[in-house]
């Protein structure tokens, strides 16, 4: 089974925090690492592979400096990364980002069996790229999975969905987005780290290797446009009242009409 | 020059703090509080070859540069000094030199087995009456047939409760008084060789430190390293890059101390407000934090010509004099910001303060440190 999964090289930090002016997020002086999700998805893939044989790709789009996430992932295991890296991808929005992602792999040979998501990020967090790519590549697409099983030809997965466990037939191809309850994440060992760094390549692809004309790909193929960003602002803690049942609804009750929130009348 | 860690060294660090933070900090109280060695975690790291860190893979090593193992054993001490302790010794001076001086059949019988995790290693030079003055050295080995007879004690055996395979410096009897200075490997299952019980340290409670006695232990002759007579280049060569290590055991310490310190300052409020809007306080983290930096810059340096080939004598011995003290001073200050909390158990700083004194000690005391540095500056 050929599985490809997708990672994204995402800043570490709990909270992003943004450049209002230039409407992008400050990535000085804040460490990258592998979107925690994309870490689950090839996971599962190795387990898959263990099971099933098969060779996993590992696609990314970003920066040049996306080479140090893929070179993780090398790390953990996967047999061949490919960094789709051009400065006309730069400003793309999730549907020109699945768009050069979904191109690339078309261009794989053989088409894989299986495509991997993370089903969210921890800095954009839209959750689109996955189904978008599906869509363009028109494979089936499930979301969330948290467990995966393959039975013959079919796919037979697990997804919690409101209060809900679902299980789904899906055939393969088909491309997964996974949630973390899938599996945990091993360690890396420091060997196949010093040896993915020094014995395994990248292949790089640019927009003019996939048959991309600027025009589809980065800021100029998005569909949406950032017209305003803001940080949120923080969260200041709530007070806590105390004191009898009765008092503390009187002064909630107080409270609320303070902020025209109820009418004094009713 | 760059002064930037590589992509690789980047991922080498977070590598390790990941695993560090989630396995080795939540063992470093029990540790401290038992002096037991959790072998569960050990095996662990063994999986994922912290004990072959710069050993060559065709050895079953990680093959690591220098400066990323100087990396490796920061990270683990920054949040468990006494198994940074137990992997800086283990690889720096008992795995390296089998590998450097071993021969192929000594790599394969001794240094597989080391860079595996199955046998840990150890450094025994000290003695009773051979501290600093390791010249004075009372351990013999008298050859007899195809084996050497080894009498003497050690004591201050790093790992010596968890070992398999022990670095013996003994000097080989020639003749009547002559005697050749030279490393013997014995394993502990060896006759003649006996464990003494765990010292009670004051730190780095967690590594079973203790005596090791050998009474005619025999060993073949192919256990002996390089050839007799050249322990004192062994000894030299191994001190050189085991400093590095202990260099990056005290920033480990260091950089742990002036973490869970800033973070405590962070939330303690006196009159009013975070004490960290204090002066004193700001003094404090300013002055950890700089002498942190500059204690790094000392171990990559000399990790660099390490690699490099270069002599780094003056070097290593700078790196793990100056991030020793940096290493105690950051967590006496830690203690100072924690106030009376960093005098309990209830906080990790103590623990630091205690981890960070012996760097100051072993592997040449601060005294010996500056001695090697003035001797190197004067003779040029
Ligand atoms: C400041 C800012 C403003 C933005 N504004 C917009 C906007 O207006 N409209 C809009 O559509 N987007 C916007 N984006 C989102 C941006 O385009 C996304 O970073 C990108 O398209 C991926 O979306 P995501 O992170 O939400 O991925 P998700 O859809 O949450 O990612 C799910 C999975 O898809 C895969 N994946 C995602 N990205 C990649 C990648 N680059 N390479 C490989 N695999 C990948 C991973 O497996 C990931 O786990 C903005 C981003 C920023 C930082
Ligand atoms: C926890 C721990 C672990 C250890 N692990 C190991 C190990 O694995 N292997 C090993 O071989 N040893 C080990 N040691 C021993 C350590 O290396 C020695 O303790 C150290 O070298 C000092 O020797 P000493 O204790 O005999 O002190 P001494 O040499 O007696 O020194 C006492 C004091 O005199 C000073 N001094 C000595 N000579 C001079 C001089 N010429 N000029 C100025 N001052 C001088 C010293 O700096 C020190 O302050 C360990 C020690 C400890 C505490």
């Amino acid at each position: 089974m050929n599985i490809v999964v997708f990672i994204k090289q995402v800043p570490d930090v709990p909270n992003i925090r943004i450049d209002e002016q230039r409407m992008t997020i400050i990535r000085e002086g804040v460490e990258s690492i592998i979107n925690p999700l994309d870490c689950v998805a090839l996971q599962a893939a190795l387990e898959l592979r263990e099971r099933e044989g098969g060779r996993i790709t590992v696609l990314s789009m970003g920066p040049p400096q996306s080479e140090e996430a893929l070179r993780e992932a090398l790390a953990a295991g996967a047999d061949k990364a490919i960094l789709l890296t051009d400065s006309a991808f730069a400003g793309a929005d999730t549907l020109a980002t699945s768009h050069v992602l979904a191109r690339a792999v078309s261009k794989l040979r053989p088409f894989p069996d299986l495509l991997l998501c993370g089903m969210q990020t921890i800095d954009s967090d839209t959750g689109h790229v996955g189904p978008q790519i599906a869509e363009e590549l028109d494979l089936p697409q499930v979301c969330g999975v948290n467990e995966i099983h393959v039975d013959g030809d079919l796919l037979v997965l697990k997804r919690l969905s409101e209060g809900f466990l679902d299980t789904i037939r899906a055939p393969l191809p088909a491309l997964l987005t996974v949630s973390k309850e899938l599996c945990p994440v091993s360690d890396l060992s420091l060997g196949a780290v010093e040896a993915a760094f020094t014995q395994k390549d990248i292949i790089r692809w640019a927009a003019h290797d996939l048959g991309l004309h600027p025009d589809e790909v980065g800021l100029a193929g998005s569909a949406t446009h950032v017209r305003k960003l803001r940080q949120p602002a923080a969260r200041t803690g709530g007070r806590i009242v105390t004191g009898s049942p009765q008092s503390i609804v009187d002064a909630l009750i107080r409270k609320l009409e303070s902020m025209s929130i109820l009418d004094e009348e009713d | 020059m760059h002064l930037e860690p590589s992509m690789k060294q980047a991922v080498i660090r977070r590598t390790v703090r990941k695993f560090a933070e989630k396995r080795l900090a939540p063992a470093a109280i029990e540790m401290d509080r038992t002096g037991r060695f959790p072998w569960d975690i050990a095996k662990e790291m063994a999986g994922l070859q912290y004990f072959g860190l710069e050993i060559p893979a065709q050895y079953g090593g990680a093959g690591l540069d220098t400066i990323s193992y100087a990396i490796v054993i920061e990270e683990i001490s920054r949040v468990n000094a006494a198994m940074g302790l137990c992997v800086a010794v283990h690889n720096g001076v008992s795995a390296s030199p089998v590998y450097v001086f071993g021969t192929e059949k000594q790599r394969e019988l001794f240094l597989v087995p080391m860079a595996a995790g199955k046998k840990i290693g150890t450094f025994c030079l000290t003695e009773p009456n051979a501290g600093s003055d390791a010249s004075s050295l009372e351990t013999n080995a008298i050859r007899e047939g195809n084996e050497y007879i080894l009498n003497g004690n050690k004591v201050f055996v790093t790992n010596g409760g968890i070992s398999g395979i022990n670095l013996i410096f003994a000097g080989i009897q020639t003749g009547e008084k002559g005697k050749k200075f030279s490393v013997c490997i014995v394993e502990s299952e060896r006759e003649g060789l006996e464990k003494g019980p765990t010292e009670e340290l004051m730190g780095m409670r967690g590594n079973p430190v203790c005596p090791i006695a050998l009474h005619d232990c025999r060993i073949p002759l192919e256990n002996l390293l390089g050839g007799e007579g050249e322990g004192l280049k062994i000894a030299l060569t191994t001190l050189n890059g085991g400093r590095i290590g202990i260099a990056a055991q005290a920033l480990g310490i260091a950089q742990g101390s002036f973490d869970v310190s800033i973070k405590y300052a962070k939330e303690r409020n006196q009159f009013g407000r975070s004490i960290s809007e204090f002066g004193a306080i700001k003094d404090f983290l300013a002055d950890i934090a700089t002498r942190i930096e500059a204690a790094r810059l000392l171990i990559y340096r000399a990790s660099d010509m390490k690699d490099k080939g270069l002599n780094h004598v003056r070097e290593s011995a700078m790196a793990k004099v100056y991030a020793s003290e940096v290493a105690v001073a950051a967590a006496r200050m830690g203690v100072q910001i924690h106030g009376g909390y960093g005098y309990t158990k209830a906080y990790p700083i103590e623990r630091f303060y205690r981890d960070a004194k012996v760097c100051e000690i072993y592997e040449g005391t601060s005294e010996v440190q500056r001695m090697v540095i003035a001797k190197s500056l004067l003779n040029e």
